[in-house]
């Protein structure tokens, strides 16, 4: 990976995420931090990226790179985590019954990723899915159903739907500009995950953290396989 | 060589990004001109528009308080200025106050100013040398303020129909 991606592109683009992610753009504006769950949620969003392979930590953090590198490593690490934890700040509705509802269902979905998802594609296929879906749950269904000024169909169907949860169920609307920062937000993340160092895409780095035991360590006291 | 001037410049760049993000969380910036004028007065290179304060000054020694709040926003767009905010919550203190009764959404104003001031303000202790002020202490002010807000007896007391204005 090269110094410029590594120094200026990812955290660029990981702190812009944390930034926009907690962006809400309603009557005021507002900036809301991630909640405790958001980092749960974050924490174990970086385990599944690790173990499916979106990214390899020892190619950010490793004894064989100079201080300097390690810290540009640490850097990008950190703001992927504070990315994270914005990123499920931002699809979670902010309070009440939804709010428990979505950071469980995250919580269970990520489980699930973190124990069976192993290839890189996958993941990043099965993460997309996961937040457009969340994307669409709140910044475009639960968006139009609380809009204010709404028609008497979705006024039944909300007083309905608080009714039967006893008044849990309830929701404020962010405002319609939210969700184009949402969108470009999501957008960005992905990139950014995208750009994260693997263990494949360098060769010559990968050769340089894996290095083969000697013939005799393998061997014993058998002879050494010879080369043509 | 280039490759770690590359990323001593990243790191650095990356911090500094991060501090911002940080500030901005914290601090709640409503306005663009707020967000730039409270990055440049953590480095200390925030300025206020002094002509627009001198004529903010003049309105407020003519009792034209709407005019003086007027050029004193103006004059510190990001509220980031002791001074100009002191005078900005006297002007409120001064137009919102009755014999009889005070302009509560006035006072409500000029304490949020006035508080801005003692927060901004070196110790949190403000003092302007004014003569023609009645109160020349920001806690003074505050004080004066807060008690134009309170619901007591002494609201009831007719001595208050001849106390003066300061």
């Amino acid at each position: 990976m090269s110094p410029l991606r590594e120094a200026f592109a990812l955290p660029c683009l990981f702190l812009t995420v944390a930034l926009l992610g907690g962006l809400r753009l309603g009557g005021d504006v507002r900036l809301v931090p991630p909640p405790l769950v958001a980092l749960v949620l974050a924490l174990l969003l970086t385990g599944s990226l690790v173990r499916s392979g979106v990214f390899t930590p020892e190619r950010l953090l490793n004894q064989r790179r100079t201080g300097i590198e390690n810290a540009c490593g640490t850097v990008v690490l950190l703001a992927l985590f504070g990315a994270s934890a914005q990123i499920f700040n931002l699809l979670t509705p902010d309070s009440g019954l939804l709010h428990v509802l979505v950071s469980v269902f995250f919580l269970v979905q990520l489980l699930t990723t973190l124990t069976a998802v192993r290839d890189r594609i996958a993941m990043l296929r099965s993460l997309a899915v996961l937040l457009g879906c969340a994307f669409f749950l709140r910044f475009i269904a639960l968006e139009s159903l609380y809009a204010p000024g709404r028609g008497v169909i979705k006024r039944v169907m909300t007083a309905l739907m608080e009714g039967i949860t006893l008044g849990a169920l309830d929701y404020v609307p962010t405002g319609g500009a939210t969700g184009y920062v949402a969108f470009l937000t999501l957008t960005l993340y992905l990139i950014g995950l995208v750009l994260m160092p693997t263990g494949r895409d360098n060769a010559a780095s990968t050769a340089v953290l894996w290095q083969p035991a000697e013939p005799d360590e393998l061997h014993g006291d058998l002879p050494a396989l010879r080369r043509e | 060589m280039r490759e770690s001037v590359v990323r001593t410049a990243g790191l650095a760049g990356t911090v500094l990004y991060g501090a911002a993000i940080v500030w901005m969380y914290a601090a709640q910036p409503q306005t663009v001109a707020e967000v730039t004028g409270g990055l440049t007065s953590t480095i200390g290179a925030y300025r206020i528009d002094q002509q627009a304060f001198e004529d903010g000054l003049a309105f407020f020694r003519r009792d034209q308080f709407e005019e003086a709040r007027a050029a004193l926003s103006r004059a510190d767009p990001a509220g980031r200025d002791t001074l100009t905010q002191f005078y900005i919550a006297y002007t409120c203190y001064r137009q919102g106050w009755g014999r009889v009764y005070n302009d509560d959404a006035l006072f409500k104003n000029g304490l949020q100013a006035v508080d801005r001031a003692i927060a901004l303000a070196p110790d949190h202790r403000l003092v302007v040398d004014d003569p023609n002020l009645g109160m020349r202490t920001a806690d003074e002010l505050r004080a004066e303020l807060q008690r134009g807000l309170t619901r007591d007896a002494s609201d009831f007391n007719p001595l208050r129909l001849i106390r003066p204005r300061r």
